[in-house]
């Protein structure tokens, strides 16, 4: 007999995971083995829904009483019945179910090579920013070096980190190969790739800053919040692949751990600032650069501001007295 | 008095050729033997004893100065009761083994003499050599060196010391740990100095004895004071001495050094030493010349503690060889690189606290670090290290540092200001 419909299995972007074909009614949905809709979802009771169609034709979706109910596309409001027309979303435990009519009306066909992939995603992006960060790394070795470099020492220090990253892409993969069932290597090696050049390009302009205005903490403020930032980007974008959370979701999720992340790094520099060190903690960044570019404070400025670190000085002293 | 006793004592000796236990019989020329038996009753062991674990903290060396039980030392080896005179006591250990319990008179912390009082007589005393002593003299050095019982060490006086912040005797002889504080005798048992320091192979160092004479003439009075008031003193002297060593340093009297480009300060007085030397390794792109002074000597505050150590030291790095952004990225670790740790403990001061800028000095702009920290239990007094690099050279730079210990803020900021304003160079 030629099937009326489809009820289909969606994944968490509305993509197709299974399709069960549909050759009369009544049906039941349900985990038991005595549906013709069986679903292996725990949250589901064992006969859950039943669709049945009146006479007039129209199909309609009860709750078989079940436990965790019945809802009606993405609504949160629990019903009792549903009328179904073809493209009907419903859900019932953590599965999202439509039913289609075999005359469901369907997209175009794409033309093949016209269709514009995510620019992220495609492994054209993967190979460019790979490429950068490499060239990247590889000067970043060469002008961090202090003696003389060879060939060797570069690719050395260069190819540690590319194999770093690598391995951090492979495990998104594979991540996004379980959740997902596809690797999305490629705009996992994109975006680590993004998130590297990025602290780079942080890194630069902080150095850079902090030698211009050594009065602002600067490199300290990039190295909690900017790399924070950075951390949120990244686990965005890592996230877009390898799950089915919405961007909503992703977004918490991202900034949930770069937070956490940002908070401990603040906190545990906060306990170490205040547990008693004989170090001197300080930056000192120098550049290149013609000296009248500089901005500078006079001696006196220099001086008398110095007052300021007397102060702090006092203040720790008192601190220090009253313990004892 | 004293004269005529020694004068009575000296006939006694010749009528009736008998020991006797005269108290000030300073004139047998002796032998060592002799030497240490006529003198070493005098001499009496320290130990600063931890009160509620009654284990000793530290051990020196002490002598009876006068016949009311007053007796000197040095303050290094008492200093922990200084500090923390809840925490510990001093015992003084006569030679039968006797044990009083002493009180600090006073402190000298920049000659490191130090007065105790005892509650009991003392048979007799040691007296202070007057009359200037010849290098090459024959001396007696007597103390407990490493807790082993008293011993007496033979060697020569060797004048007074030149080149250090405070006048020392040169003694070629082997001071060890626990003898500080001891006695140091001609051959007729007169005190030409107290033992208070050794650099090994012989080379050690005594008080002059007159510093111990000023202090017992400041304690005469012999006044009782609570212990804990000591350590005011302490800070008291240091601030006082500061002006003395610090006065004028950098200024346009002090001498130059010639690192080309740059024209900088050198040895600013005696009793610093200054070393150079260069790196040039056929592996390392690039050349580091350095120009280093310190102060040999330091005021002994506590373990963890020192005074009036001043040290300088240039770096001069240049390259043929590295670009710019290379040679910066060294420039920049040499400037960094001394984020080393000193010593210090959390009870004495505290952490440190930096300042950097960019200063404009009227020979060019150059990057200042000026990091310091407080002394906790001695008021106003901090340790302070500023640094320097020179800005607007593509091949080469200068990095300097000029650290100080135990000094007032007012002279952090005048030392960091003429040091800055000292350092020149040509564009």
């Amino acid at each position: 007999m030629a099937a009326l419909g489809y009820i289909e299995i969606l994944d968490g972007k509305g993509g197709v995971s299974e399709r069960i074909a549909v050759d009369g009614f009544p049906i039941t949905v349900g985990r038991a083995y005595g549906n013709q809709v069986i679903l292996a979802d725990p949250f589901v009771c064992p006969r859950h829904l039943k669709i049945v169609q009146d006479e007039q034709g129209r199909l309609l979706a009860s709750d078989l009483d079940s436990i965790n109910g019945f809802y009606a596309a993405s609504d949160k409001e629990r019903i009792a019945q549903l009328q179904l027309e073809s493209g009907s979303q419903f859900r019932i435990g953590h599965t999202t179910l439509r039913y289609v009519s075999v005359d469901h009306p369907l997209a175009p066909t794409l033309v093949e090579g016209a269709v514009k992939v995510l620019p992220l995603a495609s492994p054209f992006a993967a190979v460019i920013s790979g490429v950068i960060l490499v060239l990247l790394l590889c000067l970043d070795a060469y002008l961090s070096s202090i003696e003389r470099v060879t060939v060797a020492n570069i690719i050395g220090e260069t190819w540690v980190t590319v194999s770093m990253l690598a391995t951090w892409a492979g495990m998104w993969a594979l991540a996004s190969r379980i959740v997902v069932s596809r690797f999305n290597f490629a705009r996992h090696v994109t975006i680590a790739c993004l998130a590297l050049l990025a602290i780079s390009a942080l890194g630069v302009v902080a150095e850079w800053s902090e030698f211009f205005l050594p009065w602002i903490p600067i490199l300290w403020i990039a190295g909690v919040f900017g790399y924070g930032l950075v951390l949120a980007g990244m686990v965005f974008g890592h996230l877009g692949a390898a799950s089915f959370l919405r961007r909503r979701s992703r977004l918490w999720t991202a900034a949930a751990i770069s937070l956490v992340v940002v908070g401990t790094s603040a906190i545990s520099d906060f306990a170490a600032r205040s547990k008693f060190s004989t170090v001197m903690e300080y930056t000192g960044v120098v550049k290149p650069i013609d000296a009248a570019l500089v901005p500078a404070n006079s001696v006196e400025d220099f001086v008398t501001g110095s007052e300021k670190l007397k102060k702090e000085l006092d203040a720790l002293t008192k601190k220090a007295k009253a313990l004892q | 008095m004293n004269r005529l006793f020694t004068a009575i004592g000296f006939l006694l000796l010749c009528l009736c050729m008998a020991l006797t236990t005269a108290s000030q019989a300073q004139l047998i020329a002796g032998t060592t033997p002799e030497i240490f038996k006529q003198f070493s009753e005098h001499v009496v062991k320290i130990e600063v004893v931890e009160t509620s674990s009654a284990a000793k903290a530290s051990t020196g060396t002490g002598f009876a100065a006068d016949n009311s039980g007053r007796i000197v030392t040095n303050y290094h080896v008492i200093s922990k009761l200084v500090h923390s005179p809840e925490r510990y006591r001093i015992d003084v250990i006569d030679v039968a083994g006797g044990t009083t319990v002493g009180t600090v008179l006073g402190v000298d912390v920049v000659y490191d003499l130090a007065i105790l009082r005892t509650q009991r007589q003392p048979k007799g005393h040691l007296v202070f050599e007057s009359n200037p002593v010849a290098q090459g003299t024959r001396l007696y050095s007597l103390g407990h060196p490493r807790d082993l019982g008293l011993s007496i060490v033979e060697g020569t006086h060797n004048g007074l010391l030149k080149h250090t912040l405070y006048p020392k005797v040169h003694f070629t002889g082997s001071l060890n740990p626990g003898m500080s504080g001891g006695p140091t005798l001609t051959q007729d048992g007169k005190v030409v100095g107290i033992n208070v320091a050794t650099e090994g192979n012989q080379i050690s160092f005594l008080v002059p004895a007159e510093r111990a004479v000023a202090l017992l003439d400041k304690t005469a009075k012999g006044e009782m004071r609570p212990s804990a008031s000591f350590l005011a003193d302490v800070g008291r002297q240091i601030h006082d001495n500061q002006s003395r060593y610090l006065a004028g340093m950098f200024e346009a009297k002090t001498p130059r050094v010639a690192l080309a480009p740059y024209d900088l300060p050198t040895k600013p007085a005696e009793f610093f030493r200054c070393w150079a030397d260069a790196v040039r390794r056929k592996e390392l792109p690039y050349v580091s010349v350095t120009h280093d002074c310190s102060t040999d000597d330091y005021i002994f505050v506590s373990s963890d503690q020192s005074s009036g150590i001043v040290r300088f030291y240039h770096q001069l790095l240049s390259t043929g060889e590295l670009n710019p952004a290379r040679f910066f990225t060294l420039y920049s670790a040499q400037l960094q690189g001394g984020n080393a740790a000193m010593f210090g403990n959390e009870e004495e001061v505290t952490s440190f606290r930096c300042q950097t800028r960019n200063v404009a000095t009227a020979h060019g702009k150059l990057k200042g670090v000026l990091c310091a920290r407080q002394y906790i239990k001695l008021p106003a007094l901090y340790d302070a290290v500023f640094r320097v690099a020179t800005l607007g050279s593509r091949n080469a730079g200068l990095v300097s540092t000029l650290s100080l210990s135990g000094v007032s803020f007012d002279n952090v900021q005048a030392l960091s200001r003429r040091y800055m304003e000292s350092i020149k160079w040509q564009r």
